[in-house]
């Protein structure tokens, strides 16, 4: 295969490999302090992934997004703040597994399990993208725009307890998509005759306002600063842990699929399958009274899955251009922004990114080992990190790289407007994903809408005529209506129901 | 800062029916019954409803919930102080970084925020803040080659 030839030469290259390796201590310390997410790792690496080829930014993301969701883990463990929200899933038993003096067990069984769910993401991405990007050829813009809305409906009602909220959230994504000059007609909408907002709203400074500037909001007002970290001394982090992993083999096999499953279905990412394969081990566990007490089987599950949820990712995002998670929306608009554009076209213009894409998660899941032990020995050195400090330094940056984009001040409007936006939703439980969704796939569920009208003259049923349009159409009107329905029925019985979003909270 | 689901509802309903207005404004596209408007009316009327449902919700949990709950931080001056910083310096960037320069309001605003957060320390803060700025400054400008705005340093600098 050449392509693959090609490939391993585009990663194993000195420049790649150091992009790679930055990135992942980078991913690592922005992981293990609380406050800083391995999306907002991601946020804050696009500027700079800007000025890179396609292969190096896209290792960069990689890189730096497998190792955070690892180091989350750290301060989990630590301090009993998850450091990334995938880690929130397990942290209590993780924490009082340091309470038992079991933080190296603890610790390792974290890091081996994320590696080898990690390999597992990319074994599947590797196996299963190329297969369905063969199968996706066949499809056309009617396809396209149910897969779409498949994706936006995924985001809505998984992502959240109260899917009313999430359904705004999407709105307020779709809007945001909706300014600057309009696909069909070429007309500015929403531009109010700022010749700056005609291109749009720019997608990088959109997404370190959302996921950055909300972020640093929310810490100026957090009323309590972190505590101290748990003296403990940290050594042995491998001992004993093969016994402890080969007795909870079939979790670890579990947590892997459950991740990749999880992964797939786009909206949700490394948190919610870190959360499900939780509760998954607990209910099938033989001593499900143990959780939440410092019991080392939750982590071996959801420590996994986290993991294999990034590769699973990867697959809707290559294959359809849909994102499975908040990290590849970012990494949609990047390709994007490369010329790059993902969608099963990606096959035949550029196999070797696909290529140095699997090749980047095996080399990074690899290196999480050394660099995960690493960080494990220094992790007093790591949460000692002050805070105060690093904040303001993370704000002079987003401000850079926002400007960087389009060489434009109007960039740092776009992050505080869209910074002020997340904070305020967050602050009333609307979650961030569906919006960030709804700006990237905004342009494709509007663009393949009306290219299909066009092409049928305006019949709606246009929609419904080509086989898989109409299989994906039916699946996703038949989501929509078994919600609707399943609200409706509760609500005529006078039951709390879950699309209220006081009950579901 | 809590706000009652019906507040945030009847914004939203607001701002769906300005939205919806505005869209008709726009031209109709020739021999084709959809146009540019056709999306932000569906997003608006998707506004509407989700807008009413909240605002339902938020009725019938008024006796419950207030309209606003502020939460403790806007009671502590220290944090509204710390949060405002860092609005009002995202804004003051916008305003004076053409006519200051990167190197300068960067300077500024790194100082002010450092004192703020970590609680005096200014000649600590300031040794940080000038060498971030350098860095930084180094790799946009210098690396990665983004003309970041020299300002009142120009002369200087050439």
């Amino acid at each position: 295969m050449p392509a693959l030839e090609e490939a391993l030469l585009l990663v194993f290259d000195p420049y790649v490999i150091a992009v790679i390796l930055l990135s992942s201590l980078f991913g690592l310390v922005v992981g293990a302090l609380p406050g800083l997410t391995a999306t907002m790792a991601t946020a804050l690496l696009v500027p700079i992934t800007f000025f890179m080829e396609p292969v190096p930014a896209i290792g960069a993301i990689i890189a730096a997004s497998a190792m955070a969701i690892f180091a989350g883990d750290i301060s989990g463990t630590l301090l009993r703040i998850p450091g990334t929200p995938a880690s929130a899933a397990y942290v209590e038993d993780a924490y009082r597994m340091t309470g038992k003096g079991q933080a190296e067990l603890a610790l390792g069984a974290c890091l081996v399990t994320s590696a080898i769910g990690g390999l597992f993401g990319a074994l599947v991405l590797a196996f299963s993208a190329p297969a369905l990007a063969e199968f996706a050829l066949r499809f056309s813009s009617p396809e396209y725009f149910w897969l779409a809305c498949f994706g936006l409906s995924c985001a809505v009602f998984i992502s959240t307890d109260a899917p009313v909220k999430g359904v705004v959230s999407l709105l307020i994504g779709l809007f945001i998509a909706t300014v600057g000059i309009d696909i069909t007609a070429g007309y500015p909408r929403f531009t109010f005759g700022s010749v700056e907002l005609m291109g749009g709203v720019s997608f990088i400074p959109a997404m370190i306002g959302m996921f950055a500037i909300g972020e640093i909001l929310r810490y100026t007002i957090a009323m309590e600063r972190p505590v101290e970290a748990v003296h403990q001394a940290i050594v042995h982090v491998f001992r004993g842990l093969g016994r402890v992993l080969w007795r909870y083999r079939t979790n670890m096999m579990r947590g892997n699929l459950i991740g990749v499953v999880v992964g797939v279905l786009p909206g949700a990412g490394a948190d919610i399958a870190a959360w499900i394969s939780y509760a998954v081990a607990k209910r099938f566990s033989k001593e499900p009274e143990k959780f939440g007490t410092g019991h080392v089987e939750g982590l071996v599950d959801a420590g996994a899955a986290n993991n294999s949820a990034l590769g699973g990712a990867w697959v809707p995002a290559l294959v359809f251009g849909i994102p499975g998670d908040s990290i590849t929306a970012i990494v949609i608009g990047v390709l994007y922004m490369k010329n790059m554009n993902p969608g099963p076209t990606i096959m035949l213009h550029a196999p070797e990114l696909l290529y140095a894409v699997f090749i980047t998660f095996f080399v990074a899941n690899v290196l999480m080992m050394p660099l995960g032990y690493a960080a494990i020995r220094l992790s007093r050195q790591i949460l000692h990190v002050p805070r105060d400090t690093l904040m303001p330094v993370i704000l002079i940056f987003c401000i850079v790289g926002a400007f960087a984009i389009n060489n434009t001040v109007f960039g740092v409007g776009i992050i505080l407007v869209l910074g002020l936006l997340a904070f305020i939703m967050e602050e009333n439980g609307f979650p961030i994903a569906p919006a960030v969704l709804g700006i990237v796939l905004g342009p494709l569920v509007e663009d393949s809408f009306m290219t299909s009208m066009i092409k049928s003259d305006g019949n709606l049923l246009g929609f419904f005529e080509r086989p898989i349009a109409a299989v994906l159409g039916v699946v996703t009107v038949l989501i929509w209506t078994w919600v609707i329905v399943g609200w409706s029925v509760r609500a005529w019985r006078g039951r709390p129901s879950p699309m209220d979003p006081e009950t579901a909270d | 800062m809590r706000l009652n689901d019906a507040v945030i509802g009847i914004v939203l309903v607001l701002f769906a029916l300005a939205m919806i207005w505005h869209t008709r404004t726009f031209p109709a596209m020739p021999g084709q019954d959809y146009g540019p408007a056709l999306f932000p009316t569906l997003i608006g009327i998707g506004f509407i409803v989700t807008g009413g449902i909240l605002i339902a919700g938020g009725l019938a949990r008024r006796r419950t919930e207030p309209w606003f709950a502020g939460g403790a931080w806007l009671r502590s001056p220290h944090h509204v102080i710390d949060f405002l910083a860092v609005v009002g310096g995202l804004l003051l960037y916008m305003v004076v970084s053409g006519w200051l320069g990167f190197i300068l309001t960067s300077l500024l605003l790194l100082f002010g925020w450092l004192v703020l957060f970590r609680g005096g320390k200014p000649i600590s803060s300031f040794a940080i803040a000038l060498a971030v700025t350098l860095v930084v400054d180094y790799a946009f400008s210098q690396l990665l080659l983004v003309p970041l705005p020299l300002g009142l340093l120009q002369p200087l600098i050439y």
